[in-house]
């Protein structure tokens, strides 16, 4: 590769050497952070249904665990570069640090494509990867979860591995399972309520009452129909949400300036919260197109779909009446929209942040697990509240102290309590 | 009603015509369980005679002649009586006496019926029959006795007087094995017997041209006594007597010959010398194998279709009393010579071949096909000359928009024809027969199905429901064959075979009523699962998967959904030699490409619809048959089989994925052992539809691979300039043609890794989203680096989404080695079904693999529109490429053969 091609792991170091400077911090502590901490690299043989051999290359890259175990997924990729995991890895630490939780971050996987493989090889292949990485993993040092090509399945048969070589049953080795099997209840809820809770502090702090509020949502998948649902129970109003129809293979945005009623909206979308566009006509939806969602008069956008949906071509549609634009899709403002929607002294608050309820609920899987004691749904959800409430309200003051934008604060607050970590244990 | 019968007076009828075959059935029965006829033989025919007349309740019988009479227990005479002669070799040797014991109303004789006339008959005959070769029997077991010598004179005296034609065919026959032999003395009587043979020094015919005068003085029974003396001299007792046994059966044969070899026969006599045949094999008819065989071709060609490629195979596997039940069920015009289509004849074939190797696989032996019937190809000709519609067979020659626009006047005057009356009796005959079960009435043209030909799908399937009282099931199956008929006259098919050269080719065609397989479920009725599987997968998603690994389309329900390609929806893709590598493996991908609907037929309405299968479960899902086999349950990013019991059907997310059918059962290996067994016969790949109810294993169809164009291999021209040849591919090729390119999408692999940050990575897919739209209206092929569409490291492979290339003709991946490393390429694994469907072609290029070509100075030196169509793009200049070819007046085209693995691209003029 040439050395001016796009490196993700590069983009993620000097994006910490930025948040590095700002926290003056020193140059060991530097380097210890700007590397990860541990790296692991091996071969995994498995044999395959037609009996011959193949050798596949595994990994686990621990970026930090100056807060706690490693927490971070384990993907299934033919092609992923050891940077791309690096930079990934190091994400997860800063993840994991920003919602404040007492953990590190890692990443991992195995270089192979899951459909040449039948589930009978993948077993093998998961079974080979925890006999592999058995020394460097387990519940007190580094749990994986499901990530790009795993699923629940995979972690159940790693887990019976696990559990197989130590001869003590561990269900917090891994998270990602299934209610249970170790699962926890609530991760369905866990990131749309997330975005809500901190949209909820966030109006506190502008001295709103969420009631005299209105939102407009794009997408209409998990984590926007939770965010609708939670902030409707604030008392607030949702009069518009878009949404991709599969079809037509373009997305539409779906009005109604009354409010719309979720359950009614709900039992006319299918599995990936795809609207049906004609019954929605039938109930008095106005059928806008897909940017419509942006421009409505609102006091708060949510774009929960994808990435790069506010770009520089549409930013200037958003209505002056907003006052908060949270993310939670990942990555959904390009960062020359994020600037101009800062510069409209929007409320910018950064998926970073918004979407934390993801990792969060994952830990409360993985502390359910170690103890084997699973919480009802409530509970789940009122703890969530608790961690995301407070996550907020930290990011939010530290960049009032320190008069950051909040996705700046997020970032440096989260490489902030990592650093402190690591000289208090004497680290650097 | 066409013939002014009522219609339960046709049902009367048919109800006689019934019990007349079930009574001779009953008595060949009999007679078939000894070879001589004793006194219980005797009572049982007795007994059953009255079965078959029309007042069983005072019908009364005796048979008189033999060594005892013999007569029903109730017997008394009558006035009613109708009586028939036991003939053996032309002499009466009894009879039979039917009597009504009291008056009925005057018939066609007497009281009784022409067709009690000709069952009393027939009875007798096959009595005369079974005596005489009790006779000539008794006959031969005469002369095995050791102690007497040349008794087998014997045989020849008793033909002699019996059947003294017979003899003189007999002694031609040992005349010609003689001469065959070599054996010098014969070629004298051969003489005798046929003069014109050497006669005149070797000539055949004498100078003068004149006809042959016959040698009238011959004895030709007293030359038969020679030449059996001669062969007395050369060849040994047993070998005579043997002779002479298989002969007379083999003669017995010649009526079927007769009627085969004769082209004006019709069905119907066809027909009928085929229950004979039936009714003698057991013990009376012997055919050599090289008469078998000329019958067996002759009647697959009279019957099922005169493709020398089908008879061929046919001919390996089809006996000739297999069609003894087919025709039962073949409804035909009083004087037809038609077949019944490629189609039926597929079916008929795939079930031969898998009854003949049901000792291969115990799995064979359960396959079943549902009852069918069928109308022969010249029953179109005859609707259509009943109803004075000749001259809609024009259509096919008019312009292909005229014949749009007529079609639903054709359509229309079709449905509002009727039908000849005995193809009515023949339809009626057949609902009886099936009951009130839904029907499927399809096409079996003979131009469909035809091996190697590509016709697949181009004629109409239409389900019935078959519900109500009989008139209402009649018209509408009369209504369904209508409406097939008329889809001949459609414009798709006229332009489809316009196009193919197939317009001169006389279009028949047979049609097929099928039973629908299937259960009723709530208000409907459909089969557990449905579909189509071929022998060979023309799609790979997956470099593990062979072409011979085969590709099973499956859907829950009716099969319509997987023959068809679906613009909203996906069948679930399976491949038979490689059952664990599924298309999709991630929850997303699970749950994306399942079949969300679901064909069925209505049985309250009538009517074929298509409904959600998750509305479905939610209300019926208890009632659905293996439900198990077909769905899994989906809980947060868990996915397992649906158990057996313990569902919660309103609340579950179900998703079909067949994992329980794959992991849990048999089936993959099953339809594995089929495809390969129906291959070998075919001797080239096939594909069979299939339908499952939950117990059973039913199959639909069977014929050779077609294609369907899309699939179809490619013909590589062969004289392609090699300059025009921009690259050339040797691994993982499909099959494909695509011609008329215009445009070129070409994303260089050196400049797309030189780019510097994630967000111009993520342009590069942004811009080929502009141009999908953009370029929406011409035919473009898109090339580029990596795997497309891949989540995940962007630098590996161009990010973008199924809807930013959905209307590209192909995607073509181009694998660049980089030092010792060739990269994976996704195979489409992202949005595979998705291209699948919309017919989207994949091509993987691996640049610096052997023997291949790939000119990167094509697209180095082409000039690049990317500009001027997409001014703001600038900076993607050196990266992305669209290279115009339309206005340079060229244009692309890419042959992909998967049978020779060899795909290329190259540059053509206009």
């Amino acid at each position: 590769m040439k050395s001016n091609s796009y490196n993700p792991f590069e983009v993620a170091q000097k994006q910490f050497d930025r948040a590095a400077e700002m926290l003056d911090l020193d140059q060991a502590t530097q380097e210890l952070l700007r590397n990860p901490i541990h790296e692991h690299h091996f071969l995994i043989p498995v044999k395959l249904d037609d009996g011959s051999t193949k050798i596949f290359k595994g990994y686990r890259i621990q970026h930090n665990n100056a807060r706690g175990p490693i927490k971070g997924g384990l993907r299934f990729h033919p092609q992923e570069t050891v940077d791309s995991v690096r930079a990934l890895a190091m994400w997860m630490t800063w993840k994991t640090a920003v919602a404040d939780l007492p953990l590190g971050g890692g990443k991992g996987g195995v270089i192979c494509d899951p459909h040449n493989l039948s589930d009978d090889e993948q077993e093998r292949l998961c079974r080979g990867w925890v006999r592999q990485a058995y020394a460097s993993i387990g519940p007190k040092l580094d749990i994986p979860a499901p990530d790009i090509m795993t699923k629940a399945q995979h972690m159940l048969w790693m887990l019976d591995e696990y559990e197989v070589i130590s001869g003590v049953k561990s269900p917090g080795a891994f998270t990602g399972k299934p209610v249970g099997m170790g699962g926890s209840l609530g991760r369905e809820e866990a990131t749309g309520y997330g975005v809500v809770i901190t949209i909820r502090e966030a109006l506190k702090e502008l001295d709103i009452n969420p009631a005299d509020t209105i939102a407009s949502l794009q997408g209409f998948g998990r984590v926007s129909q939770y965010a609708f649902e939670l902030y409707i129970q604030m008392g607030g109003k949702v009069v518009c949400v878009s949404s991709w129809d599969y079809n037509e293979q373009k997305s539409y945005s779906f009005k109604k300036d009354e409010g719309i009623d979720l359950d009614e909206l709900r039992s006319i979308t299918d599995t990936f919260g795809g609207i049906d566009k004609q019954k929605a006509a039938d109930l008095g939806y106005d059928i806008l197109d897909g940017n419509a969602w942006l421009e409505q008069d609102v006091d708060i956008l949510i774009p929960a779909a994808i990435e790069n949906q506010i770009t520089i071509d549409n930013v200037d549609g958003i209505s002056s009446r907003v006052k908060i634009l949270a993310e939670g899709a990942n990555g959904p403002t390009t960062p020359e929209a994020s600037e101009i929607i800062e510069e409209r002294n929007i409320f910018l608050i950064p998926d970073f942040l918004a979407s934390a309820g993801g990792v969060t609920c994952s830990y409360f899987e993985q502390v359910q697990s170690n103890m084997n004691y699973y919480w009802e749904k409530d509970e789940v959800l009122s703890k969530l509240d608790v961690k995301m409430t407070s996550a907020y309200i930290a990011v939010s003051d530290f960049a009032t102290e320190n008069g950051l934008k909040l996705r700046d604060a997020a970032y440096v607050i989260s490489i902030d309590r990592v650093a402190n970590a690591c000289h208090d244990r004497g680290w650097v | 009603m066409s013939d002014n019968k009522p219609l339960d007076k046709i049902i009367v009828e048919l109800k006689e015509r019934a019990k007349e075959l079930s009574c001779l059935y009953d008595i060949q029965e009999l007679l078939n369980r000894t070879t001589s006829i004793n006194d219980e033989v005797w009572k049982g025919i007795i007994k059953s005679i009255p079965t078959g007349f029309q007042f069983p309740d005072i019908c009364v019988v005796k048979i008189c002649g033999f060594k005892n009479n013999y007569h029903s227990d109730n017997f008394i005479e009558s006035k009613w009586v109708l009586k028939s002669d036991i003939l053996a070799q032309d002499e009466i040797v009894g009879h039979i006496q039917v009597y009504y014991l009291e008056e009925r109303p005057m018939a066609d004789e007497g009281p009784f019926l022409k067709e009690e006339r000709r069952l009393i008959d027939n009875i007798a005959e096959r009595v005369g029959l079974q005596i005489l070769h009790q006779q000539l029997k008794s006959i031969f077991e005469e002369q095995k006795k050791p102690d007497q010598r040349e008794d087998w004179w014997a045989v020849l005296d008793m033909l002699k007087h019996t059947d003294p034609k017979l003899l003189v065919r007999l002694s031609r026959k040992m005349v010609n094995y003689l001469c065959w032999s070599g054996i010098s003395e014969a070629d004298g009587l051969l003489e005798r017997f046929s003069p014109m043979v050497k006669s005149d020094g070797g000539k055949l015919f004498s100078e003068t041209n004149k006809p042959f005068d016959r040698h009238s003085g011959v004895d030709m029974i007293e030359l038969s006594y020679e030449i059996f003396e001669v062969a007395s001299n050369h060849i040994d007792e047993k070998k005579i007597l043997d002779s002479i046994h298989r002969w007379t059966k083999e003669d017995k044969s010649d009526f079927l010959t007769e009627v085969m070899e004769n082209s004006g026969s019709t069905l119907a006599k066809i027909s009928s010398a085929i229950e004979r045949y039936h009714h003698l094999i057991p013990n009376m008819l012997e055919l050599t194998e090289s008469r078998e065989k000329s019958i067996r071709v002759a009647l697959i060609r009279r019957i099922l279709t005169d493709q020398p490629d089908f008879i061929n195979i046919a001919k390996k596997v089809i006996e000739v009393d297999s069609f003894s039940n087919l025709l039962h069920n073949i409804i035909y015009p009083t004087v037809s010579h038609g077949q019944i289509g490629g189609k039926s004849s597929g079916l008929f074939l795939a079930k031969q071949i898998l009854s003949s190797s049901k000792n291969d696989n115990p799995f064979f032996q359960k396959i079943k096909t549902p009852n069918t019937w069928y109308v022969t190809s010249d029953g179109l000709l005859n609707f259509m000359t009943y109803n004075n519609l000749e001259e809609i067979v024009e259509q096919k020659y008019k312009e292909i928009g005229r014949v749009r626009q007529e079609y639903p006047y054709v359509l229309q005057v079709f449905k509002n024809s009727s039908f000849s009356p005995e193809i009515v009796k023949g339809l009626l005959m057949a609902l009886e027969d099936f009951g009130d079960v839904p029907l499927v009435v399809r096409s079996s043209s003979l131009l469909e199905d035809r091996v190697g030909a590509v016709f697949a799908g181009k004629y109409k399937s239409l389900f019935i429901a078959n519900k109500g009282t009989k008139e209402e099931r009649l018209l509408e199956l009369m209504d369904a064959i209508a409406e097939v008929y008329a889809s001949i006259f459609g414009p798709d098919p006229i332009n489809y075979r316009a196009q193919n050269n197939l317009l001169d080719y006389r279009e028949e065609m047979g049609i097929m009523i099928q039973e629908v397989v299937g259960t009723k479920v709530g208000p409907y009725f459909f089969p557990s699962f449905a579909g189509v599987a071929f022998s060979r997968n023309e799609y790979r998603w997956s470099p593990r998967i062979l072409p011979e690994d085969g590709l099973i389309r499956i859907v829950p329900g009716l099969g319509t959904r997987a023959v068809d390609r679906l613009s909203n929806d996906y069948p679930i893709l399976l491949s038979p030699g490689k059952p664990g590598l599924r298309v999709n493996v991630t929850i997303d991908e699970l749950v994306k490409y399942s079949p969300k609907f679901i064909d069925v037929i209505n049985l309250e309405s009538g009517t074929f619809e298509t409904i959600e299968i998750d509305s479905l479960l939610k209300r019926y899902g208890k009632e659905y048959p293996a439900l198990s086999r077909v769905v899994s349950v989906l809980k947060e990013n868990h996915i397992q089989p649906a158990r057996p019991f313990g569902i919660n059907f309103s609340k579950s997310n179900f998703v079909v994925n067949f994992e329980g059918l794959v992991k849990r059962t048999s089936f993959l290996k099953e339809i594995k052992a089929t495809l390969e067994i129906l291959q070998n016969t075919y001797d080239g790949p096939v594909d069979i539809e299939f339908a499952h109810n939950g117990k059973d294993f039913y199959l639909l169809q069977c014929r050779s691979q077609s294609y369907g164009s899309h699939i179809e291999p490619a013909k590589i021209p062969e004289n392609i300039d090699p300059d025009s040849i921009v690259f050339s591919a040797n691994k993982f090729i499909s099959n494909g043609t695509i011609t008329g390119i215009t445009h070129i999408i070409y994303v260089d692999p050196n400049e797309y890794a030189k780019l510097p940050n994630q967000q111009s990575l993520l342009n590069v897919g942004i811009a080929i989203g502009k141009l999908n739209d953009l370029l929406s209206d011409t035919k473009f092929i898109l090339m580029g680096p990596g795997r497309w569409g891949s989540r995940g490291d962007i630098k590996l492979g161009v990010s973008i989404t199924y809807s930013e290339i959905n209307n590209t003709s192909m995607l073509i991946e181009i694998a660049k080695q980089s030092g010792d490393y060739v990269p994976d390429l996704s195979f489409g694994t992202h949005f595979f079904q998705d291209l699948v469907e919309a017919d989207i072609k994949y091509l993987p290029l691996y640049p610096d693999g052997q023997n291949t070509i790939f000119k990167s100075e094509f697209f180095n030196s082409s000039n690049n529109s990317l500009v001027s169509l997409l001014p703001e793009m600038r900076d993607l200049e050196k990266v992305i490429k669209v290279i115009n070819l339309k206005s340079e007046n060229k244009s692309f085209d890419v042959y992909m053969n998967a049978e020779r693995e060899f795909a290329i691209g190259h540059i053509c003029d206009v």
